[in-house]
Parts: structure tokens; sequence; C-alpha cells
């Protein structure tokens, strides 16, 4: 009997278990939270003083927090060059969004309300992901609070009027990504036969989805799968993929997957094939892997003097995945200041300072100058696409 | 003439490259979760206890044989050369993992050996997130990455034009093989080995007996979490990536490959885990949406065993008296 019982625990518990990973791998959540009440009123005036306070979204842990940290290192660079350079300072309000964990985009809901309840808080830089972005514009919004992402990249966010005047972002959208990446494969590297490796997110999957679409209307024949963000196994999925295949598309956000999945494709005498990353796996992890290796990027320049100096500083790791969310910050702080010439500053006015956004080529970091269109989206958002060269990324079309 | 090879082609039209990668894949993987299955099952076997936190002790196996690696220079610089500086991996993770092991099981599980049996379970959690959160904290959330290819220089052999299997795959699936083999060798054939399956029999009696019971039940933590850290550096070295979530996943695997094998069966815990290793790679290979719904395949054979066959593969039913 003890033993019957033992076995009904132990498949109760398995259920459960599987249901939380399927959960955790496949959740796809879209829907915005609905507005709380918030301590913080749009409008009501809070006296500016010499320490200002941005929220930082960002995965600090989780199964993302490999590139969340990566961000928040970014933010933490930016927050440091302007304590030094400036007679006010910035000060983070950290919200960890648990990007990617079952219960992740909860969590960033609950961490959008705890911002919204802080009436110190002004200005929000995140969250990171494009469903984040969704489910927090609820909370976000209903607190009057604007919010600059460095890396949510799905077309609609902006387009679809949920939250336009008060959501930003120092990233092109993915419309704009899959243009350049499709008209390259098929003008440049005059490729017949590609494979789509989505990662199941959000991000990549909508970006997947864009290029299939384009590079089907050229004629390319293209197959399509996905893995799983947290798959490291990708000997399974490469066996799969034909023969003939010519180059292979991974809009992926994790770098050294990118290079599990190249190292792989050579263990498997697949190390002719081409790979193509997106912005995600713009890395010397990926780039290291041979000059088989492509990718498509913001113009941002590797010999700016601050990537330097921010290489100097986190030991040699560049991590330019995260450099739009310096972007990001300054842009938040940027409004937080202007709105706070006379002393005093509204939730309203930082938000109408984020629309009139604008930081020259110099000073923006991403090669290229920052202001908004009526969307939020940055006016000028070309991405290049790179080649790897002596395992350094070299800009090609 | 038309040879035997093109009848069989014409007749049955198997992409037999698709069918052997997929095999050598699943053999890979599940070697793997074979091993993590193999401490589970002995914990079990021993404790009837399900230690949720066997999982996390792979991911610190994979982390002891990341920094070892480093300490010898790393993969491009190594003081030693490549294979031999896999052994040194293999053992220190293993030593380390086990010690590990020993103390979760002082610490954690034997003040609560007579509570209820909710208790230890409880506590196995408990220890599993300190672990995960530990790792992260003092290791951070970035990936590692073993570069095998640096350290060893990956060569894969092709059988036929497109039948492709690595150095690294032929590693892993022997080693794990090999050490299956000397597990069994020690269960059945030593005084040690006598004196676990006693305790599992019966701990009062084996006690009884003079078995000293908690030393036998320190050498089965030990031994199961050395087996753990020899799939987390074998991980380390096929798939080159770590980092410190990666216990949860696999750790639930090897459940599951404990389980369809039968808890509490050594053998049984090979064969799941192998079984869940090639039910991954062929629902990937051949099934719609393989890739992305491969968990759910592997979990609807856990499902499907329980209602076929509770007690797993090669698991008997325990008849009690009543």
């Amino acid at each position: 009997m003890r033993s019957r019982r033992a076995t009904v625990v132990a498949a109760l518990l398995a259920l459960g278990a599987a249901f939380a990973v399927v959960a955790a791998a496949y959740a796809t959540p879209n829907r915005a939270a609905a507005p709380t009440a918030q301590t913080g009123s749009d409008a009501a005036l809070v006296k500016c003083g010499k320490t200002r306070s941005i929220g930082l979204m960002a995965p600090f842990t989780g199964p993302a927090a490999s590139i969340g940290i990566n961000q928040v290192h970014w933010a933490q660079y930016y927050q440091r060059t302007y304590n030094a350079t400036h007679s006010t300072k910035i000060k983070f309000v950290n919200e960890d969004t648990m990007l990617g964990s079952a219960n992740g985009t909860a969590e960033s809901v609950k961490g959008a309300q705890a911002l919204g309840s802080n009436p110190s808080v002004l200005g929000v830089a995140g969250p990171a992901g494009s469903n984040e972005v969704k489910a927090t514009t609820g909370a976000l919004k209903g607190a009057g609070l604007g919010f600059v992402s460095g890396s949510a990249t799905n077309t609609q966010i902006t387009t679809d009027g949920t939250r336009t005047g008060y959501f930003f972002r120092t990233v092109p959208p993915d419309s704009s990504q899959s243009l350049s990446v499709s008209g390259y494969i098929t003008s440049k590297l005059k490729v017949t036969k590609v494979y789509i490796v989505d990662d199941q997110e959000a991000y990549s999957i909508g970006l997947a989805d864009e290029v299939q679409a384009q590079l089907k209307a050229k004629g390319v024949t293209v197959g399509r799968d996905g893995v799983s963000q947290q798959q490291s196994d990708f000997s399974a999925i490469i066996n799969k993929i034909p023969r003939d295949t010519e180059l292979v598309y991974l809009p992926w956000q994790l770098p050294p997957k990118g290079q599990a999945f190249g190292q792989q494709m050579k263990s498997l005498g697949r190390g002719s094939v081409k790979l193509m990353g997106s912005d995600g796996l713009f890395d010397p992890l990926f780039s290291g892997l041979g000059s088989n290796v492509y990718d498509s990027f913001f113009p941002l320049n590797p010999s700016d003097k601050r990537v330097k100096a921010f290489k100097k500083l986190h030991g040699g790791a560049s991590e330019l995945f995260g450099a739009p969310t310096y972007v990001a910050t300054q842009v938040v702080s940027g409004a937080i200041d202007r709105a706070c010439a006379n002393g005093t500053a509204s939730r309203a006015e930082v938000r109408a300072q984020l629309k009139k956004t604008k930081i020259s080529k110099k000073a923006s970091l991403l090669g290229l100058p920052v202001s908004f269109d009526s969307n939020g989206d940055m006016v000028k958002k070309p991405f290049g696409v790179y080649h790897s060269v002596n395992g350094v990324f070299v800009r090609v079309g | 003439m038309r040879g035997p090879h093109s009848f069989v082609r014409s007749y049955f039209p198997v992409n037999w490259s698709l069918f052997f990668g997929e095999l050598v894949s699943g053999l890979t993987l599940g070697s793997i979760y074979a091993l993590i299955a193999l401490g589970y099952t002995m914990v079990y076997g021993i404790l009837k206890l399900l230690n949720f936190a066997h999982g996390d002790v792979y991911m610190v196996g994979a982390f002891i044989g990341f920094f070892v690696l480093q300490w010898l220079g790393g993969p491009l610089t190594t003081a030693v050369t490549g294979w031999l500086a896999i052994a040194i991996m293999f053992v220190v993770a293993m030593v380390g993992c086990g010690a590990l092991g020993v103390g979760i099981e002082i610490f954690a599980y034997r003040p609560l050996r007579n509570a209820p049996r909710i208790a230890p379970l409880i506590s196995a959690l408990g220890v599993s997130i300190f672990l995960q959160n530990s790792a992260l904290l003092l290791w951070g959330p970035q990936f590692r990455s073993y570069d095998t290819f640096d350290l060893i220089g990956v060569k894969s052999y092709h059988i036929g034009p497109n039948f492709f299997i690595s150095n690294i795959q032929i590693f892993t699936i022997a080693a794990s093989i090999a050490l299956m083999a000397a597990l069994t060798w020690l269960v059945v054939r030593t005084r040690t080995g006598k004196a676990m399956r006693a305790t599992s029999f019966d701990r009062e009696a084996a006690e009884m007996m003079g078995i000293r019971v908690d030393r036998v039940i320190s050498f089965t933590f030990f031994v199961g979490s050395a087996l753990a850290a020899a799939g987390g550096v074998m991980f380390g070295i096929v798939f080159g990536q770590i980092f410190s979530l990666m216990g949860f996943t696999a750790g639930l695997k090897g459940f599951t490959a404990a389980v369809v094998g039968g808890i509490g069966s050594i053998p049984g815990a090979m064969l799941g885990g192998f079984l869940i290793g090639l039910t991954e790679a062929f629902a990937t290979g051949y099934l719609p949406g393989g890739s992305t719904y491969a968990n759910l395949y592997v979990f609807a054979l856990l499902i499907a065993m329980f209602l076929v066959r509770p007690s797993g593969l090669l698991g008997s039913p325990v008849i009690q008296k009543v």
C-alpha cells in the first residue's frame, strides 16, 4: 500500500515538474497587465534634489541573466561616468524581471508596480524583452512612467498604438534588421537554400518570421525549426538540417549558445555551412567560430573610447549586446535632467522630455544620432551586416 | 544490376544519415542522463528519498571541472595534455561532488531520517534552491565555455558519405558505459556493495547484522554525487557551455530516466537514461515540431510509463504484507 502511495506521489511530483518545465520553456504570455492603483501620480511634482532615481528593469537572475547582467553592466557604466562628471547623481532602483523563467512576465509586472509606487522614480530604463514590454505596459502607463528599452525589438510594440508616448527604444525594430539580413543573403551571398532556427522567444520568433517571409518572397528555399533557449545539445537538430543547406540563420539572444551551435556543426562535419546571427549574437564568442560566420548589428563602433573603457573595466569582455541599454539610460537620465531644470519634475514632464530626446551621433555610442519618431522608434535605424575576419566582425553591408 | 543497398533504399526509403545521426545524439545525451539517474535511483533505493538536489550537484560538478581547467591554464594553454587535463577534471569534480553529496546527506537529510517522508523531500528542494542560488551568487549568471575544440581538437569521423560521429561523442558514450560497469561491479561484487544492497533491502535488519548503516548511506551519496559530477563534466565537454541553472532540467530528466527505468534499479536507471536521450533525439529528428516539443515527448513517455507499468521498465512491484 505504502509503495503504491509513493508511486502516486512520485507520479504527481513528476507531472507537476513536467508541467513546470514545459510551461517555463514554451509559455509566451502576451497580455498587458491591468493598470493598478499607484501612489506616484502622473502630474505630481517631485523635488529633484541632487540624486535622481531611475528604475532599472532587467533580468538580473533567471535563464536570460547572462545577457541581462550584460545590460546591467552597461547601465551601471553610464551611471558611473555620469556620476563622475555631473554635480547631480543617478541612483538606480533595480527590479529583477527574471526574463525567460516560468513566471517571468509576472515578475516584471510586479517590478513595474513597485516602480510605479515609488514616487522618487521618474523614468525607467528597460525592460529587456518585448513580451515584458507588453506585460508591464499597464502598470507603467498607469503610473505615468515613461520607459526606454535597449533590447525589445518586436516590430508591433511601437506600431500598435498601445504605449505611444510612454514607450521608446534605442534599438531598431525587427523589420529594419530583417530587411538588411534577407537583402544581404540574396543579393550578396546569393544563397538559395537557408535553414532558420529560432530560440522560441518572442524576439527570435518575430525576427525569424520576417526573414523567412522575405526570403521566400525572393525565391529562396527556407526550412524552419526552433530550439529552447535553455538547450545546449543541438546535435539532434543539426542532423535534421538538409545536407544541401548553404546558410543557417540563428536569430538568437545568447552568444554562448551560438558558439555551441557552431562548434557542434563543425564536430558533425557541417563546418563549411555559413552561419548568420542576429544582433543578439554580435559577440567575439560567435565571430570566433571562423570565416563562415556573419551577423547583423547596428553600426556601433567597437573602437569607440567608451567601448574600450568598458572592456577594460570588465576584464576584456566587450558585451556589445548591452550597449543600447547604456543609451537607454542616457536617454532617461537626459530627460529627467531637462525636466528637473526648475528644481521639480513630474513623470508627465519626463515623458514629454523623452519625446524631445536628441543625442548626437558622437554622444550616442550607437554610431547614429538618437531621436524618436511619434511611435517611439529611433528616427534613424539602419542595420549593418558583418563578416567574421580572423575572429573579428568587419562590416560588409 | 541493382545491388542490395539500392534495393533496400528503394523499398525502405529511410534517411539513414538522419537515423544514425539521431541515434548517436540520443546515446550521447542518454549517457549523461543515465549517470544522473543512477544517483537518483541509488539514493531512492537506500533511503526511499527523491533527492531533488541531485541535478544541482551535477551543475556543481560541471563548474568544478571548468575551474580545474582554468587552474590548469585554460583550454588554449593547458599545462598538461588535453586528455590528461580531462582526466584531472573528472577526478577532482567527482571527489569534490562526492564530498558535497556526503555533506548534504549529513546536514540536510540525516537529521530528518525518522521524520515524515515529506520533510526530507522539502529539505531536498531547499538544498536544490540553495545550491542554485549559491552558484548564481558565486559564479554569476554568465555561461562558461569549456572550449573543447581548443582543448583536445574535436575530430569527426565519417562512416559512409553522410554519417558523422565525433571523437567527443565516442568518448562520452564509452566513458559513461565504463562508469556504469564500474558501479555494477561495486554493487554486485564487493562487500560494500553487499552492504548497500542489504541496507536497501531492510535498513533495520542490516543494522542488526552489524552493518554501519550511516556509513553505507554516506558512501551511497558519495558515489551517486560523483557520477552526477562525471555527467556534468561530460556535458561541458560535449556541449561546450555550462551555467548555474543547468541542473534543474537535467535533474528532472535524470529523475524521469530513473522512474522510467524503475526507480531503485541500477540497470533500470541506465536503460531509462538512454531511452530518454533517444526519445529526445528521435522526437527532434522525426516528429512534427520535434525540437520545440522534445520535452513534451519525454514527459509523455514518463506518464505513459506510469499508466502501463507504474514500477518502471525494470522495477519490481513491492509486495507488502497487510
